[in-house]
């Protein structure tokens, strides 16, 4: 169903989540790499094979819309799902109305995942 | 004429011619009175007399012109010259004779001296209005014929010489009395003259010497006299400033208006006055009131101006400076809108300045009253106006605020003290300032509104933040716990199943179940934090700081605050904020329970007093709703509310914070509509708060 070769990029402040999610999503059957914050994200040198990218809506630094927006000034058209452990339901739509894929409240299940990287990986 | 009948012609012969020459030196007697006064010429006569006819005595009473006394003149003969006075004579013959000479015989016998005495009396005058002459002899039948026409001729030429003597003596009289008016008339006048040059002299004095300048002028306007003072000032001599010479010292700004002026005196003829700078002669110009009166002659027609200009430069000055500092006042009173007032509310007098007219827009030829101002306050806002007079009358001094509505449809928001400044009579003068504080309040009240929002928003917030924290810091490791058990489960499920991976995923699924266990404990500890900031605090003071932050709230509520603050009370040592929020937790509360009280005033007093042992007590006492005296003890439990929207923790912190400082909080019904709700606390750190100290330094 997905490119093995799919790179999935995971940004968030959390050790737990850049400790965990990257061995689901390999799981999934998908490349997956983890950076602590949008600036390392942004040097990485992997912005360009990014076909998704899980994004954690606030980080110290430049949070997760800012990121969005200096990827889409950039003109980097990378599909994202937002994760946040924030548990305020009013910022859904808003991110959703920028173009965003999805957005799941932490702890979210895997199916919840799947559903939004499946999203993410068609639009490519 | 009458001869005696010779008896003997010899005889006869020498008493005629003895009698002629007697005639004669009778008729030549009035040549030789000529010039003489009466008494003169009453002694040649009675000389003459008792020579001719060899007289005892001869006698003469002479009338006073004018009913003054008589006087009387005697002659004695040898025989009664040491036996008679003229005086016993004058007597003897009124005695005899009566009072009235005129009504005496001319002949008749007296006694005198003891003896006989034949009298022959003449009237002096035609009617005897002079006076009368007597003659007396021892002679029995005298007077003779002869000696009676002797004495008849004798009479009448004396009465001739004393008619022209009294005649003279007039003349003279009158010469006297011309002439003694006329030295009494020179000595007036020299004595006139004498006054009228002293006089002279000390008007000059006085004119140089009086501390204004004084001068003259022609009916034309020509000044002619300037008094030495004047001179002196202006510095120019007399013929330098006579006639329009002194226009010169007169400053150019004003020369103009005062000529005007002087001419326009001149025509009315009405004494006139005019203000003007005058040039002082070493340069400086000062201010001069300038007064001008005619003097008229008997036909009204003027002939003279007399003038005095008065310094009046301090006057000026003064009036400069007191109109300078009441415009000043005037624009701080418009530019602050503060307008001031003095009231005796007993005689419902007021003395307003312009400024507070102009706030309430009255005319300023109103006369002010309690009710005219009554009528202008927004219906809403009377309960509380009066409540102020009421509280006014009482002589304490108030702050008031209440909205107006002008006779222009304006609405005003007025704020204000006023405090006693003395009894007048026993009744208190108010002296108060108010400020139109219609855009602060504007402002005010959007403010308010906005930190009600705020307050609002903030205990939302905080509530959500709060949330949202606890989210935040569970849902991380609970996401960490999910995912990694998926991924555990994936392993597991793999062909073959990765079970080190699993063991893996497995640890850390336990790691972030303890991550999540630790954020709840910090968490409980964060909440379980009883730690107080201590500080002396007045708590009036603290009162007043909240009451003050309640005050728009309350206004908008129609919520008349009233406080008694005890005096000396003493300070405690607690924590300010905490009892604030207590303070402002039970106006709120009764602000609230007034709200739907429309029958009766919305009064909330708040009420501070030392207590015994140490404590102080404030008191929270409304006229709303009242409380159940069952719910009494259930009120300061938490969740339980009467309110609509309320949440039912505002007094469970309250009685949580009261109890912080070892002291209680409770309610009780009152007597009348309402409920008082009251908190006591200790005063010092010496029993409870030092224990309250500690928890702050294990903290």
């Amino acid at each position: 169903m997905t490119d093995r070769r799919s790179l999935v990029s995971v940004v968030d402040d959390d050790e737990s989540v850049r400790e965990s999610l990257p061995d689901l999503l390999r799981q999934f059957g998908l490349a997956a790499e983890a950076f602590s914050s949008a600036e390392a994200f942004l040097s990485s040198g992997v912005v360009g094979e990014t076909q998704c990218l899980i994004l954690d809506l606030a980080m110290p630094g430049m949070s997760g819309p800012d990121l969005q927006r200096e990827l889409m000034r950039r003109r980097q058209d990378i599909p994202i799902v937002f994760i946040t452990a924030h548990g305020d339901e009013s910022v859904r739509p808003d991110l959703l109305a920028r173009g965003a894929v999805e957005c799941l409240f932490k702890p979210f299940s895997e199916g919840a995942l799947l559903d939004a990287l499946n999203v993410a990986l068609r639009m490519r | 004429m009458i001869v005696d009948t010779p008896v003997e012609s010899s005889v006869g012969e020498v008493r005629l011619r003895r009698c002629l020459n007697d005639l004669i030196s009778i008729l030549a007697l009035p040549a030789a009175w000529t010039g003489n006064d009466a008494s003169q010429i009453v002694g040649t006569l009675l000389g003459a007399l008792v020579g001719m006819l060899n007289l005892d005595f001869a006698y003469v009473r002479l009338n006073a012109p004018e009913d003054g006394p008589s006087v009387e003149f005697a002659r004695f003969g040898e025989s009664l010259e040491h036996l008679v006075r003229p005086r016993d004579l004058g007597e003897t013959l009124t005695r005899t004779w009566g009072a009235t000479p005129v009504q005496w015989p001319l002949s008749a016998r007296i006694v005198l001296g003891g003896d006989q005495l034949s009298v022959g009396a003449a009237r002096l005058g035609l009617h005897g209005e002079l006076g009368v002459v007597v003659a007396g002899s021892q002679r029995s039948g005298f007077p003779g014929q002869t000696e009676r026409l002797l004495l008849d001729v004798a009479a009448n030429q004396a009465a001739i010489g004393l008619q022209q003597a009294r005649l003279l003596e007039e003349q003279r009289r009158v010469s006297r009395e011309l002439d003694r008016r006329v030295a009494q008339r020179t000595a007036e006048l020299a004595s006139a003259i004498d006054e009228l040059r002293r006089s002279e002299r000390e008007s000059r004095l006085i004119i140089d010497t009086i501390p204004a300048l004084a001068w003259s002028a022609r009916p034309g306007g020509a000044a002619e006299f300037f008094n030495r003072h004047y001179l002196d000032f202006v510095g120019l001599s007399a013929e330098d400033a006579s006639d329009w010479g002194w226009t010169a010292a007169v400053h150019p700004d004003d020369l103009v208006e005062l000529t005007a002026t002087w001419h326009h005196i001149m025509d009315s003829a009405a004494p006139g006055e005019a203000e003007a700078r005058l040039r002082r002669h070493d340069g400086e110009y000062r201010w001069f009131l300038i007064r001008v009166n005619p003097l008229r002659d008997e036909s009204g027609a003027i002939v003279q101006w007399y003038g005095v200009n008065t310094d009046i430069e301090d006057r000026k000055r003064a009036e400069a400076e007191l109109r300078r500092v009441h415009n000043s006042f005037a624009d701080a009173q418009r530019l602050s809108k503060t307008g001031s007032f003095i009231t005796d509310l007993v005689a419902d007098d007021h003395k307003w300045s312009e400024e507070t007219f102009r706030i309430f827009e009255f005319d300023p030829a109103t006369k002010i009253s309690v009710k005219s101002i009554r009528e202008v306050i927004h219906p809403d806002d009377l309960p509380s106006f009066d409540a102020v007079i009421a509280r006014a009358m009482t002589g304490v001094d108030v702050t008031f605020g209440f909205r107006i509505v002008t006779a222009a449809g304006a609405l005003k928001h007025v704020r204000g003290i006023a405090h006693v400044v003395e009894q007048v009579a026993g009744r208190p003068m108010f002296v108060g300032a108010l400020q139109d504080v219609t855009a602060g309040t504007v402002a005010e009240e959007a403010l308010n509104r906005a930190r009600a929002e705020l307050a609002h928003v903030a205990r939302v917030t905080s509530m959500s933040t709060l949330t949202a924290a606890i989210a935040h810091e569970v849902n991380q490791p609970l996401s960490g716990i999910v995912t990694n058990a998926s991924t555990c489960l994936r392993m597991l499920d793999g062909n073959p199943p990765d079970v080190s991976g699993a063991r893996e995923t497995a640890r850390r699924t336990i790691r972030d179940g303890h991550r999540a266990s630790e954020v709840i404990t910090r968490l409980r500890a964060l909440f379980g934090k009883k730690d107080l900031t201590l500080e002396s605090l007045d708590l009036n003071e603290a009162t007043r700081e909240v009451i003050a932050l309640s005050t728009g709230e309350l206004q908008r509520n129609r919520v008349i605050l009233l406080s008694e603050f005890a005096r000396d009370l003493p300070s405690i040592t607690g924590d300010r904020v905490q009892l604030q929020q207590v303070i402002l937790n039970l106006i709120r509360n009764a602000s609230d329970a007034m709200a739907g009280v429309d029958d009766r005033l919305r009064q909330l007093l708040i009420r501070t007093q030392p207590e015994d042992g140490d404590r102080v007590r404030v008191i929270v006492r409304d006229s709303g709703a009242g409380i159940e005296s069952q719910s009494v003890d259930k009120l300061f439990e938490a969740f339980y509310t009467t309110k609509p929207g309320g949440m039912g923790i505002g007094l469970s912190i309250s009685r949580s914070i009261v109890e912080r400082h070892h002291g209680r909080i409770w309610a009780e019904p009152n007597d009348g509509p309402g409920a008082t709700f009251s908190f006591s606390v200790p005063r010092g750190p010496a029993s409870a708060g030092g224990a309250a100290a500690r928890v702050v330094r294990e903290s």
